[in-house]
């Protein structure tokens, strides 16, 4: 039986020799809106920009229409995506941010169409094929980049987007499976121990977070903690800037990293490999290995319970089955920017599991600086001591900043 | 200057289908003056996990995607969910030829979303004031929603309840 269909038409005509005319259709079984676009050929321009609904969900989704004007001035070129979604994404409506973007490849393909017709005036044998391959047969972009050839590293036996940038790392012994924490997992009031949130992310080394270590560290400060990890994403510290900003800050800094798996997020600790892009959980296990490191899921059921796939009714014991749990050595049971829903099932399984558990706040920026943390028994005076504390088990998540 | 007759026409549309209780189908045909694609993933319930991915790929003047076995291949046991489509990209890479295919990989994802979304949606009342009531909960149940549309955005009204129980 059917459950969903979305269809969506775009259609482009040339109002002059200067300007696309763009007409757009969005119907799905939930929403129908249209947009429709002046768009200047030259350099895809958008010259203006109007949205209609004609089939919304909440009462407040009209006020969409008010912030569509926000596209007006985009190049919708190569590229432009993230603007769409940052912008008409989160100010105005994503189905709309949606239907834009497919505007922009189209009127992308479509400059592509109007140029090769005008190279055909002097000479028209030239096929559209060989006009793309002469003229840098840059694909109407979905994203920016891409250089036309195939991934060089298929097949090459390498391993994609591994560089090693440094080792530091102390020598520690290889990583057990720690014995089972038996601290409530669903969080403690903050009481006598080492406070650290293990999960932090910082400007500029994480785009996605807006204040800086700095900025944060001060706030970890007066919040009361005792320590933070910066644990940027795909990102490693190098030592000398850290132990720069403890000397500067007079605070304890821990390096971390989340790197992100097929499988997920995973927060690594005593690791210092910079893996740049998605790498397989299982080949990342092994690496965290052989460094005699420490790898906790992060946020392991974020979005598993989010309004619409939470009726799936997937139980602690069937999310215990995942794969992915056989190659981690704890779970992030209190993590600040998921439901407290998904933090209890991701409990439940760590229980059921016999994992450790942590906490950490996941802030991007200082208002959530040690929402959550880890509570360790005695002062941690190192990135080994961390590690090797993790591995014992000796730690517990507390609900600790509110 | 105009006759009217277009420059050209994209047409995308992707539909989910429940193959059995626990796998849900989820197809994405794209046909455009350029472009003759299809792709087709299964995904398995509860966890949402893609179980298989298929597809073929024509295109006017890019390479014939005529060996994408490998490439789908990657993205078995990814999950449907946040953070998918970083996921997508990484795994498939950005070569020029596969952008589309991963686009449409994307699209499928998201109808899988949907069509969960809609089993909601559908228990909408009627009444406005009711139905303001069920969005401003959903809000309260999913803290992701906050601020991330006009809808939900800081200061309106659907956020208020959120707004009054997180200062």
């Amino acid at each position: 039986m059917l459950e969903f269909m979305r269809s969506k038409r775009v259609s482009v005509a040339r109002k002059d020799p200067e300007t696309f005319s763009i007409q757009a259709e969005l119907d799905d079984s939930i929403y129908s809106l249209g947009l429709s676009l002046r768009v200047r050929i030259r350099d895809l321009k958008c010259l203006s920009i109007k949205g209609e609904w004609r089939r919304w969900t909440t009462p407040e989704c009209p006020r969409a229409l008010g912030f569509l004007d926000q596209a007006e001035g985009f190049i919708l070129g190569p590229g432009i995506e993230d603007r769409i979604h940052k912008t008409l994404g989160r100010n105005a409506c994503r189905h709309f941010a949606n239907l834009l973007i497919e505007c922009a490849q189209v009127a992308q393909a479509t400059q592509k169409m109007v140029q090769w017709e005008q190279a055909k005036e002097s000479a028209p044998d030239l096929t559209l094929k060989a006009f793309m391959a002469g003229n840098g047969s840059k694909r109407p972009g979905l994203t920016a980049g891409g250089d036309g050839v195939p991934d060089s590293r298929e097949g090459s036996g390498e391993r994609p987007g591994i560089q090693v940038v440094e080792n530091q790392g102390q020598p520690v012994p290889v990583p057990e499976k720690p014995e089972r924490n038996n601290d409530n997992k669903l969080g403690l009031t903050p009481g006598n121990g080492f406070m650290v949130d293990l999960h932090i992310h910082t400007f500029p080394a994480s785009a996605c977070a807006s204040d800086s270590a700095g900025a944060m560290v001060a706030a970890a400060r007066e919040r009361g903690l005792d320590a933070l990890c910066l644990t940027d994403h795909n990102h490693v510290w190098p030592q000398r800037a850290v132990d720069s900003l403890m000397d500067h800050l007079n605070f304890r800094i821990f390096r971390g990293n989340e790197i992100m798996t097929d499988q997920g997020d995973m927060l690594v600790f005593g690791f210092d490999q910079a893996i740049e892009t998605v790498i397989k959980l299982k080949e990342l296990a092994d690496l965290v290995e052989r460094a005699k490191g420490f790898m906790i899921a992060a946020h392991p059921f974020r979005g598993f319970l989010t309004f619409g796939t939470g009726q799936l009714g997937l139980t602690p014991q069937k999310a215990m089955e995942r794969e992915m749990f056989n190659h981690v050595h704890a779970m992030e049971t209190l993590n600040g920017k998921v439901t407290q829903k998904e933090n209890l099932l991701a409990a439940q399984v760590a229980e059921g599991l016999g994992l450790p558990c942590t906490g950490g706040s996941d802030a991007h920026d200082v208002s959530s600086v040690g929402r959550y943390a880890t509570r360790f028994n005695d002062a941690l005076a190192s990135e080994q001591a961390l590690v090797e504390a993790l591995r014992s088990g000796a730690c517990a998540p507390v609900s600790f900043f509110t | 200057m105009s006759n009217n007759i277009l420059d050209f026409s994209m047409n995308r549309c992707t539909s989910v289908r429940a193959i059995d209780t626990t796998r849900l189908k989820s197809e994405c045909t794209l046909r455009d003056s350029f472009t003759d694609a299809r792709v087709e993933i299964i995904v398995a319930m509860p966890d949402l996990t893609i179980s298989s991915v298929t597809g073929h790929f024509h295109h006017a003047w890019l390479r014939e995607s005529d060996t994408l076995g490998p490439v789908f291949d990657k993205l078995v046991d990814v999950r449907v969910g946040p953070g998918m489509l970083k996921i997508i990209k990484g795994l498939v890479g950005e070569a020029e030829h596969l952008k589309e295919l991963t686009y449409m990989v994307e699209e499928c994802c998201h109808g899988v979303i949907l069509s969960l979304t809609k089993k909601v949606l559908l228990k909408a009342p009627d009444d406005e004031a009711a139905k303001a009531d069920f969005y401003s909960n959903m809000v309260m149940e999913s803290i992701r929603l906050y601020d991330r549309c006009a809808a939900f955005a800081k200061g309106t009204p659907l956020v208020e309840g959120y707004e009054r129980r997180n200062p």
